[in-house]
Formats: C-alpha cells, structure tokens, sequence
C-alpha cells in the first residue's frame, strides 16, 4: 500500500485531499464535502466528519467552535427501499395499484 | 503515468489571463473586502452566474465580480439530479438543449475539470395512450429538429433496462444521446477558470441592498461593502424576486420544493435515466454507481423551506420498487431537497427588466436550469458583449406578463 | 492471530456453520457474522472506491463501512449487525479477481502521491472519454441482489409518552428512570443486542460486583424491562420528519417501520468509535479500540497476540483498562502514544507500527480515540451543536437539566461530550428524571 493518511474511510479522502482542496480555495465545510467526496459513502460522515472537521479548523486557522457540521439529511442510516415503501405517508397516484 | 497529480497546479500556469500574470490557485475568495467597482455585478454564484462569468471572462470582459451568498453549491446547483436532455416540447428548447449537450460533452477538456458527463439516453415510460399521444407529438417535433427519440414498445423499453416490471407499461419514448452529469464540478470548473480570467468570486457574501444610481449603474450592498456595477444580473434562481424587489421589479416566479434521493453505490447497470409520466418519477445511475432520484409530489403550494419528508421517501420507494422490483433490497442513504423555480408560463424569464436596460435577468427555469446553464450562459455573455441577442433575450422578457410580447409556445415538458 | 476464549465459549450454545468466501466457519447464533469471521482468521472483505485499499472490520458497531460484504444475495450488507444463523454465506465485494489479491490495487500505487479525479485525463477528448468509461465499470460497491424483495408486514405505529434513542449505559439508565416515574417509555437500539458501550467495557464493577459489561448490559436491559420500557432492538432511527402535526420518528428494523410520535424524546446514541490520524491508517489490522474491547468483553475474541494500543490522552483510562483486560487474556500489549505513531506497516493485514521509538511488531492495532459524538439525529432535530475536539466531536449542547435547544428534546451520555460508560449511566439517571418530571 502506497503511504497515505485517510481521513474518510468511505470514500478515500485522505489529509493530503484536504490540504489540496483548501489550497484551491474550497474552505467551508459544505464545499470541501463535495470537492473531496467526504462524508458522502456509506456512512454519511459517522466516522469522518469529526476528525475532518477538526483538520479543517487547523488548516483554514478558525476557532472550532466556529465551524458547523454540514447538513444531517435522512436516512441516519442506509435503508432499504422495501421499508420505506410500506409507509403510509406514500401519496397514491391515480394509477396506483393498491397493496398486493 | 504521474505517480499522483495532486501537486500538479501546472495547469493553472498554462490558463494565464492575457497579461500573462499567473493566478493563484484558490479560486474562491469568502473573507475580505468586495472591489469597488466593477463593469458587471452577478448576483447568485449557482451554474447560471458562474456559466455566465465565464463566457465572459472568455470573451474578454473580465471585469465582473460574482456574488454568492452561502456556500458554493448552496442553491439549486448543488441539489439537483444532473439530467441532461433534448426531450422537449417546443423547438427552441430542443435546440438550446442540442447545443447544451455539446457544451457538456466538452466540459472537461475545455474546462479541466471532469463532470462525468455520460449519454446513456432518457426513458419516458406511459402508462396510458393519452401518454403515448403526448410523447409521439413530441417525438416528431424533436426527429424534424434532428433529434432521434424514438417510441418504443413496452418489451423493446425491457431490453434497454430488464429491471422493469412491465406491468401497466403501454410504450416509452427513447432518446439515446440524453444523458447524466454530476453537478457540482461543473460549478467549480466555471469558477477555476473565470479566476484564472481575473474574475472575482465571493462566497458567504449575500447582497443586501440593491438600489439604482443616479448616473446609471448599481450600488450592490454586501456585508463585506457596496460594490458600484455599471449592470447587474439576477442569476439568484429561485430567490430572483427577492432581489428584483429591492429595486421595484416585479418577478413572478416562486419556488416548488422537489425532493430527491440517492441509494449506496452499486456497480453499474442502469443505463439511461427512467422516468414515469404518471408520477414525475425519475431516477438514474450516477458515475458513483448511485441511484439517484425523485418523484413529485403535488399539492404542496410554494415554499422556500428545503426540508425532508417521510410522504417523500416512501412516495419514490413505492413507486419506485413497483417499476423496478430488484431495488427492494437497495438502500437509500440520503435524501435532500431543491427548489423548482416555477414560472407561470413554464418559461424562463431573461434579459433586460423593463425600465431597467442595466438589470438583467435569468430565472424561471423550471428545475432545468442546470442542464440549461452552459448554452444561456454562453448566449448571454454574447449578448452583453455586443453581439445581437438570441432570441431567447426577446421572446422570454419580464415584460411579457403584463401583455408586453407576443405569446409564444408552452413548454408542457417541465419534468424533473 | 485472532483466537476465541474457552472459557468463554464454553458458556454458549451449540455452534453451527457459517460460510465465508467459500470456508465453513465456526460461529454462534448469538454473534455477528463479523465476530466470527474475525475469529476465523478473515482479513480483507472488500476493496476501496478510489485508491483500492484493502478495506475490513473497523467499528463492529454498524456506523463505519469497513464491513460491508454481500450477503444472502443482499449487497452492502454490514456483517457486524448481521446475526449468524446456519448457512448464512458472506462474499467480498467490489474486486477482483478476490478482495486479497485486488489487480485494481495497483491504483493505489501508481498515485502514491494522491489522485485529484477533478483533473485526471482532461487533457484530450479522446483520453477523456475513455477515463469515463473505465471510472463508470469501477465504480460502485456490490452488485444487484439476487431477488426482488418479499413483501414486507405493515407500519407499526406507536404513541408514547418518552421515546430513549440509544440502549446504551446513558439510555438504558434513562428509559428506567422514565418508566420507573410511570411514563409510557419506548426504547429504540440499532445494534444487534441493547448495552452499547456497556458491552465493549472491561471494567469489572465495583458497585455491582458484577463481572464483565456484557454481564451488566443484560442485568440493565432486564431491569428496563421490567420496569415497563418497551424495546425496539435493531431498530435504527432514520429520520425526524414533519408529518403528523408534532412530528414522528421513523424507525427502521430488519422487516418492519415504525412510526413513533412522543411527547419528549430522548437523545442518548453515544458517540462513534474514530480512527486517528497516522500513515496508513487504514490498513486493515488497525481497528477501534472500543471494537477490540467489544470482541473480548462481548464474544470472548482475543483480537490478536500483540496488540498495539494508539491513544490520545484524554482517553489514557480506557486504553489502560483495555490494554489490562487484553493482558489479563494472554496477549502482548504496547501502548504508543498518537504523538509518536509513525505510521502502520503491513500489506493484506498490519504486522507493525513505527514510532518514534523504533518499530512495535503487532498483529492488532486498537485505535483509541475520543468517540465521536453520534449527533445526526439530535442535529436533524434542530438541536444546537458545538464542535469540540476534546469532547469528540460535534456534541449536543444541553442545560445542567439535559434539555436541547429544541424544545421537548433532550441528550445525555456521550452524545453530550464524551464522559465515558463508568459516568454514563449516572448522567442518564439524571436526565431520565428530570425527562419525566416534565411531563
């Protein structure tokens, strides 16, 4: 393996993906999100978000107590399609064939 | 191959602007004061205004500063499915779009920055002849215009994707040069290389104060101070009327939450984007192996609020293991929420505001703003730049609303 | 090498026969599939999206991804939250020719300095349209399940008066407080049995005099239940959503939802077990700290003979605690300081880590780390949040009475900081009270 220091298990973002993106001017917390893919695989930020954060506040130089977590956004956790659609909050459209 | 091209900021050297100076690599600028002056103010930092910047910036006027309120990719830009198609209803958006999908297909190289762009074709599905009707009217307007969708049968729409349950299914009409992107590099492609034109671009930078002066020209009000622009353009999509208002125009859009979700990535199956007519089920595999997508749900009048719902998810899961049985075991990892940015026509509003030659306009896009953002932009920035306006510019005015333009064509294919 | 206690073994129930990657496999239907592959010696389960590392168990607690294997024909399944039932057969994903020998690896190798994929191959149309076709047939994780889904029973709907979300020492102490005050208290845990860190703890209880956490989750949960609190076991909370005038949770277990409405909710999920930043880190081998605890204290798994424990100072107790009990088990445990950790050496499984001092052979690493607080639902609820490094994470901020800033939703345990299980359940006390009081 080829040495690298991961942040975000995930999706592969390791600290040298950080320091890039900063460097590139993306420094909020949403927009490093999207430019390193962080916080966006399976599991939606659980293990990284934290320790990404924290590198964040050293490398942009900001109180950590200045920055925000991005958006929590549903599911909490990965769910099937099954579950969800047993829901009876589901609108039914006109052609909906009711319940098997 | 290089072993890792992280380092590799040559790139940047190579786009200097037309001084020679080289720019920095931080294309984003969040903190610091705005420039006293500029020639153009874009207000809103979404695809539009950046597309726009960038066009111009191409064509030499690289006096603009663009001004983003939040977070780049806060707005509609950053929350959208990445559908990019020529399936529509009215000439002259099957040609903008004809134009855009080239745009797109050049993105990366012309930019340097991949969008993953990828025609794997759009599917409409009808479940019934009025349906087919309306696809087949359709289908001949886009073959006259050189665009080759073709209807097909409900076994010929399997072969293309055999995860369909047939069911209820009485055609689809297919176009395979249709295609996904993924949205956000687009933006900081745009961005990167409008900074290497000497275009400034501030984040976490709302406007908040507009007034016209005297002499011509805009005060733009910002927290980090007032920017004088000889013209301003509205490229705040959604929140266009909030900002036309601070100077007396009246825009009549208003915004339509639409929900939207992605699965866990999985590896690649599906390969044009599917959508059901009866429901404005659309959904779609991302270069990330995602299965991304959205169904509307009706009667939720307008709201600006981007929050989720359960209605949301179990609506799309319903529906969606309905027409594709094998994704009941396929789980979804988020959900989020974008604004449609309705206008009452269904057209996009641009140009010049009446009263107003200095004000431009670009909104009411109907959620395809995105797929629409590299040809207005590029058409715009002509336009500003001298050449004769398209006639976008003068058939979509503000000013049609209170009887000032002829009525032109509906387009009655506004999906997601 | 990994090895399961006999002692401990010798307490359970038959054993019966797993499959994994094609090798029958010892395990027990009251553990995960994760714990027994790990006993069995499994290493590498599936391979990374981008640089194609190896990828394995970190967490054992459902919240990392290292663990995702397809399973039963189901892909992206977490096999430490999957029980073993015999038969049961687990492959790899997303690698070839097998996730040990992975010839996509030598991605990794070829952009040792790091891959910016924004920029890669944009220089020409042509390369261009080929890096898209190969990164679209790499991408993903598992393929397409086998079989479309069975249709599932209805939504169970439920309205009470307290809703605890998290079994653990704050959430178990919680919920029998609220029901003990004679609230109608619903209880929702996601992992595979209620106890949370409870379960990972080698402390043996002074006060109680009882043995292992194992032991004092289950004396816990059936002290709950006793006292009336309703328990909703793998059931993972997904989403506060707007519906129903106040508001309703939904839950999720294996084949069911549940609407939940209440009149107070209860926050009291912990924190995630985090990895800590040295070179190569996420090699397999190196794993949570509280990940090796939860094998040994809850499995009777001896994760490895040479286990070198990386700490950070604020957690010196717990790794000192663990870093006895693995002893006590019979392995070699060195305990290196973050601040002198090199890096992890290895290919397929960690054999070492270099410090400052010289080089730790191991065959483990159990990565301590401040857990980081599981704020997700707390924050989806409007909760204020406050990112504190020393305190894991983002933590929810509370009132000395455990209220959020939303109203009727409240936090204890780790969630709010990280005190760790011995202080948890106290803090849970409290807040159940004063939860129940309210109302």
């Amino acid at each position: 393996m080829a040495r690298k220091i991961m942040i975000c298990r995930c999706e592969d973002v390791t600290l040298a993906d950080l320091e890039h993106c900063v460097t590139r001017g993306y420094k909020d917390i949403e927009e490093v999100k999207r430019y390193t893919g962080f916080g966006t695989g399976p599991c939606q930020g659980k293990e990284c978000l934290a320790p990404m954060a924290t590198h964040l506040a050293r490398l942009t130089m900001v109180e950590p107590a200045k920055i925000r977590p991005f958006t929590s956004r549903p599911p909490l956790a990965p769910t099937p399609i099954k579950i969800l659609a047993r829901a009876p909050d589901a609108h039914r459209f006109d052609d909906d064939p009711g319940d098997e | 191959m290089i072993p890792g091209n992280l380092d590799d900021d040559d790139d940047d050297e190579s786009r200097a602007d037309a001084s020679g100076e080289i720019r920095l690599p931080a294309t984003l600028e969040s903190s610091g004061p705005v420039p006293a002056t500029a020639e153009i103010a874009i207000v809103g930092g979404g695809v539009v205004g950046l597309a726009i910047a960038y066009y111009l910036a191409r064509r030499g006027l690289h006096d603009v500063v663009v001004l983003e309120r939040g977070y780049l990719a806060e707005g509609a830009s950053g929350r959208n499915g990445g559908g990019v198609r020529q399936q529509w209803s009215t000439e002259i958006n099957i040609r903008l779009m004809q134009e855009s999908v080239d745009l797109c297909r050049r993105f990366a190289v012309d930019l340097g920055v991949n969008v993953w762009f990828r025609q794997g074709g759009y599917l409409f599905l009808a479940r019934t002849q009025k349906e087919v009707a309306r696809l087949e009217k359709n289908i001949d307007l886009q073959n006259r215009c050189g665009v080759h969708t073709k209807m097909l049968s409900p076994v010929a729409a399997q072969e293309i994707v055999p995860e369909l349950n047939l069911a209820g299914i009485v055609g689809a009409a297919y176009n395979p040069t249709d295609g996904i992107l993924f949205p956000w590099p687009f933006l900081w492609g745009y961005a990167r290389q409008a900074a290497a034109h000497g275009v400034r671009i501030f984040t976490q930078t709302p406007v908040n104060g507009l007034a016209k002066m005297a002499g011509g020209g805009y005060e733009v009000v910002t927290a980090r101070g007032t920017v004088k622009a000889r013209r301003v353009i509205n490229a705040t999509g959604a929140w266009s009327p909030q900002l036309a208002k601070m100077i007396g125009v009246d825009v009549p859009t208003y915004p339509i939450r639409h929900e939207i979700c992605s699965s866990e990535p999985l590896k690649p199956f599906l390969r044009p984007m599917v959508s059901e007519l009866s429901s404005g089920l659309y959904c779609s595999q991302s270069m990330r192996g995602e299965i991304v997508g959205g169904v509307t749900l009706p009667g939720h009048g307008s709201t600006y609020a981007m929050g989720s719902t359960l209605e949301f998810l179990a609506t799309y899961a319903r529906r969606l293991v309905r027409l594709m049985p094998i994704l009941g075991d396929i789980k979804i990892l988020r959900q989020w929420a974008g604004p449609y940015d309705q206008s009452p026509d269904g057209n996009p509003i641009l140009g010049a505001a009446p009263d107003h030659p200095d004000f431009f306009l670009a909104c009411g896009f109907v959620g395809h703003g995105f797929m629409m953002a590299p040809i207005v932009g590029k058409l715009y920035a002509e336009y500003l730049t001298g050449e004769k306006p398209h006639e976008i510019f003068e058939r979509y005015t503000l000013g049609r609303f209170d009887g000032g333009g002829d009525s032109y064509p509906k387009e009655d294919f506004n999906i997601g | 090498m990994p090895r399961r206690l006999p002692s401990f073994d010798a307490a359970r129930g038959p054993a019966l026969e797993v499959r994994i990657a094609d090798s029958s496999v010892r395990a027990y239907a009251d553990e995960s599939i994760a714990a027994a592959a790990i006993a069995a010696g499994a290493r590498v389960l599936s391979r990374s999206l981008k640089y194609h590392r190896p990828r394995t168990f970190f967490c054992l607690e459902g919240h990392c991804s290292g663990c995702l294997v397809r399973l039963g024909g189901v892909p992206n399944l977490r096999a430490c939250q999957a029980p073993c039932s015999a038969g049961a057969e687990i492959e790899g994903q997303n690698a070839f020719p097998s996730a040990e020998v992975d010839l996509l690896g030598a991605v990794d190798f070829l952009f040792s300095r790091g891959l910016d994929h924004h920029t890669l191959m944009t220089g020409s149309s042509m390369l261009n349209r080929l890096a898209n076709k190969v990164v679209r047939q790499l991408s993903g994780l598992g393929k397409l399940p086998a079989h479309a889904a069975t249709q599932l029973p209805d939504v169970a709907e439920r309205s009470i008066d307290v809703c605890v979300i998290g079994a653990g020492p704050a959430g178990l102490a919680a919920a029998l407080a609220c029901a003990q005050a004679g609230r109608s208290t619903l209880l929702v845990d996601d992992q595979l049995r209620p106890g949370g860190s409870m379960r990972a703890d080698p402390r043996a209880s002074a006060t109680t005099q009882m043995g292992t956490g194992r032991e004092r989750a289950e004396l816990a949960l059936a002290q709950a239940i006793k006292a009336g609190v309703s328990v909703l076991s793998r059931a993972t909370a997904i989403g506060f959503f707007p519906e129903d005038d106040d508001g309703v949770l939904a839950v999720a277990a294996p084949e069911q939802l549940h609407r939940v409405k209440a009149r107070a909710w209860i926050w009291a999920t912990g924190g995630y077990p985090v990895n800590l930043p040295f070179t190569d880190n996420d090699r397999p081998g190196v794993i949570a700290a509280r990940a090796v605890g939860r094998l040994l204290v809850d499995h009777g798994i001896l994760g490895g003979d040479k286990v070198c424990v990386v700490e950070v100072p604020e957690v010196a107790d717990d790794a000192a605690v663990l870093a006895q009990a693995l002893g006590a088990a019979g392995a070699d445990v060195v305990r290196v300081p973050l601040a002198q950790a090199l890096g992890a050496r290895g290919r397929s499984w960690v054999t070492a880590v270099d410090t400052s001092n010289g080089r730790v052979d191991c065959d483990l690493v159990a990565v301590a780390a401040i857990p980081s607080p599981a704020s997700e639902g707390p924050r989806q609820q409007g909760c204020k949040v406050t990112l504190d490094p020393a305190r894991g994470g983002f933590l929810v901020v509370v009132d000395d009475r455990g209220r959020t800033s939303t109203a009727g939703v409240w936090a204890c345990g780790d969630v709010t900081g990280y005190i760790g299980p011995a202080r948890a359940a106290d803090d849970g006390a409290r807040v159940g009270a004063n939860v129940a009081g309210s109302l």
